[in-house]
């Protein structure tokens, strides 16, 4: 079955993560059959300058040029900042597909609405870090960070916004954020995080159905691919989770 | 051949398992091909008094023994310990013990939980170590046990190098670190063998016989420790190892 993981990350910019080098990326993507990768290289605490995120996305830039045609880019940007827009556009410029969003402001804020308003306006998909607390230290270290609800409030406002929800194994408590999103029908929902629970992959095809949940690793990439084939899904589910979901929302690009 | 050291039945207060019995464990087992498994009931964690989940496990376990190895577990403060793990022993059939430090608040190297390893180890038993039950991120707010910190392993392993440690759940752990005479394995249900490596790291610092495959069933699913063997890119007879003779080796099985 063909995969596309569109949840991802490259370590460049400063950034670093435990793998020696990207190469090491296409070699998992290798052993695991998996199509294409997705990628971003977010700025994880604290309010980066703009030179900042936009290092981060010529580092992107780099890896979509070096592995042409497996790694896809994320422009990921910090709302608020007056270039955001701009950036946006130098990065779509360069082949990238996607505006990638962390924790420096929920999804709802005010200071997003200009970004979302650009992905309605470029039929751009918006993939933002998400997770659920549940223990105190989470919210203490990333005090912005979205969730389910927080999404169902963003998609009230922009319903058209072709929202992602990310990491439903790496945000807390995956059955809360399910049941929460319910309430959102135009939000995706990625699969990625290192969580590999029984009966989670199953739970957000019952409550959500296959056509809003996306394949990705997000770094934990045998868990990403093991939870798929666990899944107790049908080949047709299982198919639009992996790759035609992401075509279709791939294909929705207006002025490409 | 695949052994799985790391396995659970019971139910877990704070997150529905889907059938965590000994027939829903086998079950699962056939699936993926899996021939026999080392399983702990994991109520155990949560009694007072750990005992009768000992008892329920030996009784769900008794028709499978050929398949299924019980392991029991202990409270090192309570009263009676040393009857109780005669008679996980000599009437239960268990083979070893699994111990929960941070949910039954010792340390590994307190002196009363020393007596408790020290007997079970005369007695044959292997000593199961779970880092932690759940991922933190995923927790139920009463569920506040710490993970352990690889230098609390680390001292458990110094001061009983001779005891035959088996380490659940583990990530983190420096083989570099760890003390080259003890007999220990370390399963391999959150390492990697693509992308971050750290099955192969592990393997060149600790040697070739001290990762075993472990899944984590029934709170996980399976696939993808069994995708990391397919993956992982060392020899045979490394996977083989990792498959199911280094537990059997530490576990003192013959093969059936």
């Amino acid at each position: 079955m063909r995969m596309i993981d569109m949840h991802m990350h490259v370590k460049g910019a400063g950034v670093e993560w435990s793998w020696d080098h990207n190469d090491r990326i296409i070699e998992a993507a290798d052993a695991l059959g998996i199509e294409q990768i997705v990628v971003s290289i977010p700025v994880m605490r604290g309010m980066p300058t703009f030179d900042k995120v936009r290092e981060c996305n010529d580092a992107v830039i780099g890896c979509m040029r070096r592995y042409e045609g497996r790694i896809l880019g994320w422009c990921y940007v910090t709302p608020g900042q007056q270039q955001s827009l701009g950036e946006i556009d130098r990065c779509l410029d360069a082949g990238m597909i996607g505006i990638k969003l962390y924790n420096q402001y929920k999804i709802w804020d005010p200071a997003v609405h200009p970004v979302l308003e650009k992905a309605i306006d470029e039929g751009l998909p918006v993939l933002e870090h998400a997770g659920h607390a549940t223990t105190r230290r989470f919210t203490d270290e990333q005090p912005n960070i979205s969730d389910a609800a927080d999404f169902v409030r963003a998609a009230q406002l922009y319903p058209e916004c072709m929202l992602i929800e990310a990491h439903i194994g790496g945000g807390g408590d995956w059955e809360w954020s399910i049941k929460a999103l319910r309430e959102a029908p135009s939000v995706y929902l990625d699969t990625s995080g290192s969580i590999i629970d029984a009966g989670m992959i199953e739970m957000c095809a019952r409550e959500l159905g296959a056509e809003r949940l996306l394949f990705g690793t997000d770094m934990t990439m045998e868990g990403g691919v093991g939870k798929m084939l666990a899944a107790d899904l049908t080949q047709t589910q299982k198919e639009k989770i992996c790759y035609r979901n992401w075509e279709q929302i791939v294909a929705r690009r207006r002025h490409s | 051949m695949l052994i799985d050291i790391n396995t659970w039945v019971g139910a877990w207060p704070f997150r529905h398992l889907e059938n965590p019995t000994v027939t829903g464990l086998l079950k699962r087992m056939d699936k993926k091909g899996i021939e026999r498994a080392v399983v702990g009931h994991v109520g155990a964690a949560l009694y007072r008094d750990p005992h009768p989940a000992n008892e329920e496990l030996a009784r769900q376990v008794k028709r499978h023994t050929d398949r299924l190895l019980p392991v029991a577990t202990l409270r090192p403060e309570n009263p009676g310990w040393l009857e109780d793990l005669q008679r996980c022993h000599e009437d239960l059939g268990c083979i070893g013990l699994r111990l929960y430090p941070q949910y039954h608040e010792f340390q590994l190297t307190d002196s009363g939980a020393l007596d408790l390893i020290d007997a079970a180890h005369e007695r044959g038993f292997v000593i199961q170590v779970p880092q932690r039950v759940e991922d933190r991120r995923t927790r139920h707010p009463w569920d506040i046990a710490r993970d352990l910190s690889a230098d609390e392993i680390r001292l458990a392993l110094e001061t009983r190098p001779k005891v035959r440690w088996m380490l659940l759940n583990a990530l983190g752990l420096q083989a570099a670190r760890l003390p080259k005479d003890a007999d220990y394995v370390v399963d391999i249900s959150r390492m990697t063998a693509v992308l971050q490596r750290n099955m192969q790291a592990f393997i060149d610092e600790a040697g070739q016989d001290k990762l075993a495959f472990g899944t984590g069933m029934v709170f996980k699913v399976a696939d993808p420790a069994l995708l990391k063997l397919e993956v992982l890119d060392r020899g045979k007879r490394v996977r083989e190892g990792i498959a199911w003779r280094n537990a059997a080796k530490i576990l003192r099985l013959k093969r059936t």
